[in-house]
């Protein structure tokens, strides 16, 4: 399996490298356009493709381990990208995105993950897959919100005025939260299932939590009409946060009471 | 837009009003909390916490519905206090987040100013206390007069109103014991974290059986050496299985065949059995550059001594799978003779009489072979309150996703 991971992360890696020289190309020569968006696409589909395999083979949700999760991330993040080229017709964004998925799976070949087909009965439960897929989701929206973000904060400080950049890394904060809550409330109400109460301040319930009241803070500063040019450090920062949730909880002296840590083969 | 130079206290409130008093509150806070010298909040039970609760409710909307056109009011139902608060909320979240939960020493700081507590310590308390009366103010303020489009803001709003109130609130009322059993006998007697006198239930449990189903074993090469487990070429988890395979650095192994329940028979070679006795065995064929051999190995259990294969230094062994499922067959009785007979595994709770009941755990040391049985036994009466405000949330969620969609367009 770690062979065919190999094979797949380098084929989706070189399907979006191509696929981003072509879109660049295509600035210049338009008929380069579609091949460049289809080979883009097609690293995604390639990644998905994995991950079904991978599913099949594990015979459980590839959604324990933080490597798997890392798989759906890349595969999941090109396509915010191509959603906001096409909602807001706004290109560069799927560039990082690609770059970031591509990231992801470097980890994931620098780090392989065991093949473990074992799943705690903790995890055997109809909420995991919701729960986990809501929050990658959530995490994959503020991801790109986050970069879109950081990107305004350039522009202003090249003193450039940029609205729609601005539009945009609001409401994909805006859609993340919605995932974001949704995630936390399915957590919340699996947990009453398999631990029997909804809310313990579990150390990673804690950091799910703060992500949620961070990007909470951040949509009444808005609603308050604070000036949005401002509120781009906001959002370039609360991501930090997020991260700390994803897999910096594990590294916290809180963390050894915690029963959510990731598993570490 | 913030007038240039604004004067403290200048009216309208706004951020630095805020702030101080969000700070001056969250400083009181732990000043009791410093007082009380870590005794914890009084807690009121049903229905005297539900009594009080109400009334909290009715006195910040009447405030907020009569007093709406005092600056005070305003203020304190506005955004600006507001975000100081969600501010103030996460800090203490913060804390909470990093600073281990759990018993230090009384005198220790981290005692005396509760951190170690957070989420039910004085400064939490009187922040959250704020927090709600905040929300509740600017809710009056949608309610009446109600208009449609204020729906989304209301089912959100209000929805996380009832949710964190309730579940603070009903924590005094949130009962969870753990209760012991061991097969073929009854229990009525719950032991909670804090203590360990006992606690009488309304019923009792008896245990008809306990059984728990494992994964298979995992074959793994293990230096004494370094006490280290060494990890296949493959990186995976090898599961035995008859024809499994594994390859370490110039070692192949083949499984040549696999017995699930089996025990120690003449000339080495083991004897098919029974699942309460038998442990899996394994025929194994190790191919090393020097030579081939076959060998049984098995992954012992408290009976039964393990075998390993020895190669060199290194040692080929077998460990027992980790737990797929376990479950207790159990009947429960109260005294007005209700009875009721049920399957508990995890993620399977039973309902009993307003009770719910869980598969905790068992006797780990014994694994498959434990008798005895965890069964954690919990009431929470103000559950389905909480629940409403969860779905509250979720439902003004979907409506706020859609009106995002809508409004995102850009011009």
């Amino acid at each position: 399996m770690i062979n065919d991971f190999n094979t797949a992360a380098i084929l989706a890696m070189a399907c979006w490298a191509i696929g981003t020289l072509l879109s660049l190309f295509a600035l210049r020569t338009p008929a380069m356009k579609l091949p460049g968006f289809l080979l883009s696409i097609a690293g995604s589909v390639i990644m998905a493709g994995f991950i079904g395999m991978y599913w099949v083979a594990l015979d459980r949700p590839p959604l324990r381990t933080l490597g798997e999760t890392r798989l759906w991330y890349a595969a999941l993040i090109p396509l915010v990208g191509f959603l906001v080229e096409y909602r807001w017709k706004i290109g560069w964004l799927k560039y990082y995105c690609m770059a970031l998925a591509a990231f992801f799976l470097g980890i994931n070949m620098l780090h392989p993950d065991v093949f473990d087909k074992t799943l705690m009965p903790a995890l055997q439960s109809p909420w995991f897959v919701p729960h986990v897929v809501v929050y990658l989701v959530g995490y994959v929206l503020l991801a790109a919100s986050s970069v879109t973000a950081l990107h305004n904060v350039y522009l202003q400080l090249r003193s450039k005025g940029n609205h729609t950049g601005e539009s945009v890394s609001h409401f994909l904060a805006l859609l993340g939260f919605v995932f974001l809550s949704f995630g936390l409330i399915f957590g919340a109400l699996w947990a009453k299932e398999a631990w029997g109460h909804y809310w313990t301040w579990d150390p990673k319930e804690t950091w799910a939590f703060l992500s949620w009241l961070a990007y909470l803070g951040y949509l009444h500063a808005f609603r308050y009409k604070i000036d949005q040019s401002k509120l781009q450090w906001y959002l370039a920062l609360a991501f930090v946060v997020l991260l700390v949730c994803w897999f910096g909880v594990n590294y916290l002296p809180s963390a050894q009471n915690s029963v959510h840590t990731y598993t570490q083969s | 837009m913030v007038v240039a130079r604004r004067r403290w206290f200048q009216i309208p409130w706004e951020f630095k009003e805020s702030a101080l008093f969000t700070a001056v509150s969250v400083i009181a806070g732990f000043v009791i909390q410093y007082a009380a010298s870590g005794r914890g909040i009084a807690a009121p039970h049903l229905p005297f916490n539900a009594i009080a609760l109400s009334l909290f409710a009715i006195v910040v909307i009447s405030t907020g519905l009569t007093l709406r056109n005092t600056s005070i009011v305003k203020w304190l139902g506005g955004i600006p206090l507001g975000l100081c608060l969600i501010l103030a909320v996460a800090i203490l979240s913060l804390i909470g987040g990093v600073v281990p939960q759990q018993a230090v020493a009384k005198n220790s700081i981290t005692g005396l100013l509760g951190l170690n507590q957070i989420f039910s310590s004085w400064p939490f308390a009187v922040t959250v206390l704020l927090f709600l009366a905040n929300l509740g103010i600017s809710l009056s303020w949608k309610f009446i007069p109600f208009k449609l489009k204020n729906l989304q803001f209301i089912l959100f709003h209000a929805g996380f109103w009832i949710a964190l109130s309730c579940a603070i609130v009903g924590s005094f009322d949130l009962q969870r014991l753990v209760v012991p059993i061991n097969v073929g006998k009854a229990n009525n007697l719950g032991y909670t974290m804090e203590s360990e006198a006992p606690q009488n239930l309304p019923f009792s449990i008896f245990l008809h059986d306990f059984s728990l189903e494992e994964y298979p074993p995992q074959l793994l090469l293990y230096d004494p050496n370094n006490d280290k487990l060494l990890m296949d070429k493959s990186q995976a988890i090898i599961q035995v299985r008859k024809g499994t395979t594994g390859t370490w650095k110039g070692i192949d192994v083949v499984v040549l065949d696999y017995i699930p329940f089996a025990v120690p028979g003449k000339n080495g070679v083991p004897e098919p059995a029974d699942r309460a006795t038998g442990i899996p065995f394994a025929k194994v064929r190790i191919s090393s550059d020097l030579s081939t051999r076959e060998a049984w190995i098995s992954t012992g259990s408290p009976m039964i001594k393990p075998d390993a294969a020895q190669l060199g230094n290194l040692y080929l062994i077998m460990v027992p799978g980790t737990p797929k499922s376990f479950r207790s067959a159990i009947t429960i009785k109260d005294e007005h003779g209700h009875e009721t007979m049920a399957n508990l595994e995890v993620n399977h709770p039973v309902s009993f009489m307003g009770w719910k009941l869980y598969q905790m755990g068992y006797d780990e040391k014994a694994g498959r072979w434990s008798r005895m049985s965890l069964i954690e036994v919990i009431h929470d009466p103000w559950l389905p309150a909480v629940y409403l405000g969860f779905f509250m949330i979720m439902a003004g969620n979907i409506l706020f996703f859609w009106n995002g969609i809508k409004r995102s367009g850009v011009e």
